[in-house]
């Protein structure tokens, strides 16, 4: 990654690439997240994925398989000349998680919304950060008509370990998402110097 | 789909399969599913004699080595990834462009990389990833 790339022809600068993923429940606030802090509209793409019988793939039984489209919505945050950010929003339902091996690999990080109304939708998502060692911070969104919990209490009920921060947001504001991002950022930086003196 | 296309391969079929692992398996009665190969390559013959086609991350960037030939319009795919690709773009940006499935632009243009109607990418400026880092803060920071 390093290394120049002797295929680059163009003149114009070519920056990184840099992937953090928003993962939470359906209806978390993870694409009005990913809008608030994008300098563009967010775009949407999708993945097609089949359910469907194993084996011979006759045309008996076609009008049986099944297409379930995926959506994924990204945002862009253009740092400078060198770097540009790219917000992904993971798919809500948790069968879709073809999508989060890819969205997880390479990535920077991950903010984990959660919804204290409906705190366990978003286990999952601690549960796969965990698992993969994609650092991640908790962001509990401030919905209106939620009862406020403290960031201890969420702690608890998600059972994240001490060092990972757990932070109060509100995904409709930029600048609070703003400050999620760099409180995401801030903790890999501190994850990665910890992890290098020992 | 017509008669010409291959078989789904073995190996197209293994590398483009997208499969939980076994801890994050859907639950039972759900392990059948699998991407129909088709659906993915568009028909591209991903299992080529001289090895595999290019993998590319939906980050990877590409650029356009040629701009469109004069019967580009018969694969609007291909047009439009050329005319979208003239400033370097990342994969994710060129399937929101087109409209397609992930898996399939990514094939498209692993593709065109094959027989160099684009090329592939790096930073200009490579940063260690200490620098990227703080560059991220710095950058978020000032927003």
């Amino acid at each position: 990654m390093a290394s120049a790339d002797s295929d680059t022809q163009p003149t114009e600068a070519i920056p990184h690439a840099v992937k953090i993923i928003v993962a939470g429940g359906f209806g978390a606030g993870k694409t009005t997240l990913v809008s608030s802090v994008s300098e563009i509209a967010p775009l949407s793409t999708e993945e097609v994925m089949t359910e469907a019988s194993y084996g011979v793939d006759d045309l008996g039984g076609v009008e049986e398989k099944t297409t379930t489209t995926v959506a994924l919505d990204f945002g862009r945050i253009t740092i400078g000349t060198d770097i540009v950010l790219y917000l992904f929003g993971t798919p809500g339902q948790d069968r879709f998680w073809f999508m989060w091996e890819e969205l997880a690999a390479g990535a920077l990080g991950a903010v984990v919304l959660a919804d204290t109304r409906r705190l366990d939708t978003c286990f999952h998502a601690v549960d796969f950060f965990e698992r993969k060692g994609v650092p991640f911070i908790v962001a509990v969104n401030r919905f209106e008509g939620s009862t406020e919990y403290s960031a201890e209490e969420v702690r608890e009920a998600l059972d994240v370990p001490e060092n990972v921060p757990v932070v109060a947001a509100d995904a409709r504001e930029r600048k609070s998402s703003k400050e999620v991002l760099v409180e995401l950022v801030t903790h890999v930086l501190r994850s990665r110097q910890a992890a290098m003196s020992g | 789909m017509n008669a010409e296309r291959q078989q789904p391969q073995e190996e197209s079929t293994v590398a483009l399969t997208r499969r939980a692992p076994a801890e994050l398996a859907p639950p039972e009665g759900e392990e059948e599913r699998f991407l129909r190969p088709f659906a993915v390559d568009a028909g591209v013959n991903t299992s080529r004699p001289d090895g595999p086609v290019e993998q590319l991350d939906m980050l990877s960037r590409v650029v356009a080595a040629r701009t469109p030939g004069r019967y580009e319009w018969l694969r609007p795919e291909r047009e439009t990834i050329l005319n979208h690709a003239e400033r370097a773009s990342t994969v994710v940006e060129l399937t929101a462009e087109l409209g397609l499935p992930l898996g399939q632009v990514r094939a498209i243009a692993a593709e065109m990389l094959a027989e160099g109607s684009l090329q592939r990418c790096g930073p200009t400026r490579s940063l260690g990833h200490s620098d990227l880092l703080h560059a991220v803060l710095v950058g978020l920071r000032s927003l």
